[in-house]
């Protein structure tokens, strides 16, 4: 849902405010003093109008069950431009994460590819399977016809921290 | 030299020609590379799902790097070496998550260390081996060849955690190409990101990034493109006809990773540098 539909009956909620401040390390989004730098430079807001200054006076207004339901925080392309040129430590990246992290954990629904990704690693420790691939002349390759020593997929010991690690 | 390397999960899976080319040009600089036994996702999208989740994966590496009991590990993946940096920084200074991974660490009988000293192609190269010494090596200079550089958003920020280079104006992979005897032309998109992590979210956007980027730089009138990453190569080199589409016209620019450029130069033949895997590259304009 867009965040103006989400924000017509919004209400604080100091709670999950708290929750995303406490999980933040060495970021300040509470010395944010709205100076744009983010937003002028940030890579998504030509093309998906991704304005991390109002992401940051969001959260700290209160207003996170809104910022975590709506789909403007999967617009981040982590280009990491605002977290370097923040005067303030502010780091709307890092509440970016924050937020993708509790929509998760609050069973929002959110791109289907992380999940795919995840389900990936769980099953062979790598985001995607071994390719083939295709050259410029339409011919496959696989490791081997490129002469690449084989690779091997995690074992189950591997699969089970990493879910431990996941809360799972 | 000895260096311990990390590929990550898209070069060992599908961008191989960078692996190839890896392999190929590191020898001929008397460097040896080590793979890592039993490596995993360095923990770059899980980011976006459970960040602590994501760092045990990187930690996790970090571990199986010491083991080599060598000191230093190349990371060629941007996104690897942005995630593998930022919680060697996190686990030195957080001892609550270092506590929480070391626990998780123990279970497959790891331990993380301090001591392991990341790099990535760029400053491996231009800060290690050194400018002087590749010029030295190359055999077969490019001159007359010109070129743009791409070096990606994350192994340049943020520059508090220690990056490759400056994060507003990175020059070594300029003098990286300008040590094979090809020129760089300096553009003011250089800084532009590929795209690439919208990829999981909004692909058009992602994809529209990439052309705009590519149209841009075909309007110069060089001769190729150099990245260093395998997710700003799948955007460029991979996806460039896909990515032409959104800027309504004809992309023709030969993309190229740097180690290949540098592999023609050391005058490695092209299928051992993987270069007919490049989807964009012209081998008559490089009198190939």
């Amino acid at each position: 849902m867009s965040l103006i539909d989400l924000m017509t009956m919004a209400k604080p909620n100091k709670e999950l405010q708290k929750k995303i401040l406490s999980g933040l390390w060495e970021v300040h989004p509470g010395e944010c003093f709205q100076c744009m730098r983010c937003t002028s430079g940030c890579t998504s807001l030509k093309l998906l109008e991704l304005k991390p200054h109002e992401i940051i006076l969001l959260v700290n207004s209160g207003f996170v069950e809104e910022i975590v339901s709506s789909d403007i925080i999967w617009a981040c392309a982590s280009c990491l431009k605002c977290r370097e040129r923040c005067p303030q430590k502010a780091s709307p990246y890092d509440i970016i994460v924050a937020l993708r992290n509790l929509a998760v954990e609050r069973e929002v629904k959110i791109p289907e590819a992380y999940m795919k990704a995840v389900a990936q690693i769980l099953e062979i420790g790598l985001i995607q399977q071994i390719q083939t691939v295709t050259s410029r002349e339409m011919q496959h390759f696989n490791r081997e016809k490129l002469g690449l020593p084989k690779i091997q997929y995690a074992d189950d010991k591997f699969k089970a921290i990493f879910m431990k690690a996941l809360g799972g | 030299m000895k260096v311990a390397i990390y590929w990550g999960c898209k070069i060992p899976t599908a961008q191989y020609a960078y692996e190839m080319s890896l392999r190929q040009v590191f020898p001929h600089l008397d460097i040896e590379l080590v793979d890592l036994k039993g490596a995993s996702c360095c923990g770059g999208p899980v980011r976006n799902i459970n960040t602590s989740a994501a760092m045990y994966l990187s930690a996790r590496n970090l571990a199986l790097a010491s083991q080599t009991s060598l000191d230093d590990l190349l990371v060629p993946c941007n996104e690897c070496h942005f995630m593998l940096s930022e919680t060697k920084h996190r686990i030195t200074n957080d001892e609550e998550m270092r506590k929480k991974i070391e626990e998780l660490l123990r279970e497959e009988g790891l331990t993380y260390s301090d001591n392991i000293k990341i790099w990535h192609v760029i400053d491996l190269l231009h800060d290690v081996v050194g400018i002087d010494t590749i010029k030295a090596k190359v055999k077969k200079p490019l001159k007359g060849l010109k070129f743009v550089v791409h070096p990606g958003c994350q192994i340049i920020r943020p520059s508090d955690i220690g990056r490759v280079d400056s994060a507003e104006n990175p020059k070594k992979l300029d003098a990286l190409v300008e040590a094979v005897g090809a020129e760089t032309l300096d553009y003011s998109e250089k800084l532009d990101c590929c795209g690439a992590a919208l990829l999981y979210s909004h692909e058009d956007a992602a994809l529209s990034l990439a052309g705009s980027k590519l149209k841009a730089v075909q309007d110069y009138g060089v001769d190729g493109f150099v990245d260093t990453c395998p997710y700003c190569h799948i955007m460029y080199d991979t996806r460039q006809k896909e990515a032409a589409t959104t800027v309504g016209g004809k992309l023709s620019l030969s993309v190229l990773y740097y180690t290949q450029l540098l592999g023609l130069a050391l005058e490695i033949e092209q299928e051992k540098l993987g270069l007919h895997l490049n989807q964009s590259f012209k081998p008559e304009k490089f009198g190939l």
